[in-house]
């Protein structure tokens, strides 16, 4: 109930023209669907959606292959490997306003170490939180550093988990270090890696400090992804109602797309069984 | 918690609500215990009718145990207040939770904050652009009981004293005052590195066609970049907009259409856009009131329409161009100058649990003495008080490099008399701040032209001042509670209606 609560209050809420400066509306159900109808011919909803979608499937791809990547360097063990796994998890561990702030300090072509070390060397590269061609990037950068460790995390213990004797064989037989990757460890890892993409997808509709604090949905609108355009219906014009149709919208989105994936891999799995 | 009375007394307030009823009706609920207490805090009289100084029994201050909770947004008076607050808890007893977060975070958490009607602030800062949500909201407490209320508000604290064009916009349609401005800041020009433009034959910059001429020789010049000015469009861009004869809506504040769509809206844009991507910085459409600031500060930039309280900082200590500023009013458009004015006070939250307290707090921070003592050590500008503005004192520190800017803050703010600043108070301005922010944003960034995204902007602030009850037509509606004014969301939400045009 506890968990519930709040959910039921949201969809409640959106099923009401709540505007904080009109008390009246807070309990008004008179055009339930009114919101929903307004959301379906709202073009900056619909383009939000887009946004959110080249996000999460920006993000999610790099956090995958970067963590699988790391995994792999780091899979073994030695005192150095043991340290850098314990580095590596720095990211992660950061409070997401820190993680913001200091890839504004990054981004500011003014003080930043990149852009100046980019300017040294004779390739001056633009802001690219305030170029519209590349603001969404900047998050998609942020967003994978910060949460590339997650994956990695996952897929080490995974490949911890693998038995010697497969591996041994494999090498025995002359396979080189791709074909063991491939057709040894990949197997073992397959559905570690769906899962750190179930949650990391799920995790990247939450994106939210980071285009907060660098770029705040802009320039203009090209990285106000949903979760942002919901808070700004809420908070900046007191529009409670629409905000929370939007807010139910997305978790229905995100309890559908993880059935779908559910049971995409399930299907999957068994196919391969 | 126990407060001390006017008269000395000590009592505990039985609810947030008991000051308030106490102060307006002393008659009621007076019991037998209260009476003795009030007559032996009636001996004390003759030493305590100096409101504001009275003294404390056994050692104990007026406001011992009190906690106030209070927040404004980052501006150099606000942050300068957090180096005095130990003075005030030494004077009243009173301690201070107190915090200064950036604009639009500060906003959106004092928009939610008051629209609870909680407790969690007693004292808030009363944004401009907010004004007449949060007053006509009835989120506010009026504060003329207060100064009216010579035990709580001594007579040489001087309401009058307070610049009235500032004082204005804190008020609700009858008169009744919700918030004491603490600044009135006012769109200016700042030339921090002039040298450079008086060396190739230029003056300050009167209209903006000079201002472009001058820009083109010295952009550069000394490697330093010619323009910028804050990317805070919605208080910027309106500025130009007016110059070149437009405005954000057709007739404010009775007539909300917007106006974003107009060749007028779309050339300030180019304008705008133009200086900016032309004599600006690299990143230019990024720079924070704090960045152009120190930029302007470090001689990094050389001109830049910015606030006057920012400006004056170009004289304080740590500037390196003192010597070589030069100041002016916002330059002139093909329509005119209309420089932006913008007031900011403090007020008390409905909900507010210490509201006594709470004055207490807003009588100290805008005293003649504190102001006073802040305009002499950190050059705080764009002040409220009409004393310390025709001071001597005051004069002379705000005039930077020969330049009397405290002249130019009050032709600026007697420029806005002619009520071009109607558009900002509205209660449905946020939201097309937010439109104007994003479309400047496409424009400068190069996403689209300047006509194309007015024209998005203009559909989305219609439809989000629909969204917020906003009913829009060619005529106004003949019914209703005024000619021309009827309930904005119609029946179900006539108990907060709204001056609107709705459909013929």
């Amino acid at each position: 109930m506890i968990t519930i609560a709040p959910a039921i209050y949201l969809v409640l809420t959106s099923l009401t023209p709540l505007n904080l400066t009109l008390p009246d509306t807070a309990w008004d159900f008179s055009a339930p669907a009114g919101n929903y109808l307004d959301l379906a011919e709202d073009p900056r909803f619909t383009r939000s959606v887009w946004i959110q979608v080249k996000l999460s499937v920006a993000t999610v791809f790099l956090q995958l292959l970067v963590g699988l990547g790391v995994a792999l360097l780091l899979n073994g063990s030695s005192r150095i490997r043991e340290m850098a796994r314990s580095g590596f998890l720095i990211p992660m561990v950061l409070p997401p306003i820190v993680v913001g702030i200091l890839w504004r300090v990054m981004y500011a072509v003014d003080i930043s170490p990149f852009h100046r070390f980019m300017a040294f060397v004779g390739l001056p590269v633009p802001s690219l939180i305030t170029d519209p061609n590349w603001a969404l990037t900047a998050i998609v950068i942020a967003e994978t550093w910060e949460w590339f460790p997650f994956t990695m995390l996952m897929v080490l213990a995974a490949l911890q988990m693998i038995p010697a004797s497969p591996l041994e064989a494999a090498r025995i037989d002359g396979a080189n270090d791709w074909q063991i990757f491939r057709f040894v460890m990949f197997p073992y890892i397959q559905s570690t890696l769906v899962v750190a993409a179930i949650f990391r997808l799920i995790d990247s509709i939450k994106a939210f400090p980071l285009i907060f604090v660098l770029t705040d949905g802009g320039p203009g609108d090209v990285t106000e992804v949903t979760n942002y355009y919901a808070y700004r219906q809420a908070f900046t014009f007191s529009l409670w109602g629409y905000g929370s149709a939007i807010a139910t919208l997305m978790v229905a989105g995100v309890f559908v797309l993880s059935y779908l994936i559910d049971r995409l891999t399930g299907v999957a799995h068994a196919e391969a069984d | 918690m126990t407060q001390q009375t006017p008269g000395g007394s000590h009592r505990r307030p039985r609810d947030p609500g008991d000051q308030e009823e106490s102060m307006a009706h002393p008659h009621l609920r007076v019991t037998r215990r209260q009476a003795l207490r009030t007559g032996a805090g009636a001996l004390f009289i003759p030493f305590t009718l100096r409101a504001g100084k009275a003294p404390a029994q056994g050692g104990r201050k007026p406001f011992d145990g009190v906690t106030l909770n209070i927040s404004c947004w980052s501006a150099t008076y606000p942050k300068l207040i957090a180096d005095y607050l130990p003075e005030f808890q030494e004077k009243t007893g009173i301690k201070v939770n107190y915090d200064t977060p950036g604009f639009p975070v500060y906003n959106q958490r004092a928009d939610l904050e008051l629209s609870t009607k909680g407790s969690g602030f007693d004292v808030l800062n009363v944004t401009f652009i907010y004004t007449s949500r949060w007053i006509g909201a009835g989120w506010l407490t009026p504060l003329d009981p207060f100064i009216a209320d010579a035990n709580k508000t001594p007579a040489d604290w001087d309401f009058a004293d307070f610049v009235s064009g500032s004082v204005q916009p804190m008020r609700d349609k009858a008169g009744a005052l919700y918030g004491i401005p603490w600044i009135s800041d006012v769109l200016m020009a700042a030339a921090a590195r002039f040298d450079l433009l008086a060396a190739n034959g230029f003056g300050m910059p009167d209209t903006l066609d000079d201002l472009e001429k001058a820009l083109q020789v010295v952009n550069k010049k000394d490697g330093v970049s010619g323009f910028i000015t804050e990317n805070h469009w919605g208080w910027i861009y309106p500025a130009y907009l007016q110059a070149f004869g437009g405005n954000v809506f057709r007739n404010p504040p009775d007539d909300l259409m917007p106006t974003l769509d107009t060749p007028e809206a779309a050339a300030a844009a180019e304008t705008l856009a133009r200086l900016l991507n032309s004599y600006g910085p690299e990143a230019a459409a990024g720079y924070t009131y704090d960045q152009v600031t120190e930029a302007l500060r470090a001689g990094r930039i050389n001109y830049s329409t910015h606030n006057h309280a920012f400006c004056a900082l170009l004289g304080e200590e740590g500037s390196k161009v003192t010597k070589t500023s030069n100041f002016a009013m916002i330059p002139k458009g093909p329509k005119g100058r209309f420089p932006g004015v913008a007031s900011h006070g403090w007020g008390i939250p409905v909900g507010a649990k210490n509201k006594d307290a709470a004055w207490e707090f807003i009588k100290w921070s805008l005293s003649k003495d504190l102001v006073q003592r802040m305009t002499q050590k950190h050059g705080l500008g764009s002040v409220t008080r009409k004393s310390l503005i025709g001071s001597a004192d005051y004069k002379q520190r705000m005039v930077i490099n020969g330049i009397d800017t405290g002249q130019l803050f009050l032709d600026s703010i007697a420029m806005s008399e002619q009520g071009y600043m109607k558009y900002r108070t509205v209660h449905v301005y946020p939201q097309a701040n937010a439109q104007i922010t994003q479309a400047l944003g496409r424009i400068i960034s190069g996403q689209m032209k300047a006509k194309e995204s007015l024209a998005l902007a203009q559909a989305n602030t219609i439809a989000d001042l629909k969204r917020a009850g906003v009913r829009f037509g060619a005529t106004p509606c003949q019914f209703g509670n005024s000619p021309g004014v009827r309930s904005v969301s119609g029946p179900s939400y006539s108990a907060s209606p709204r001056r609107c045009w709705c459909l013929p």
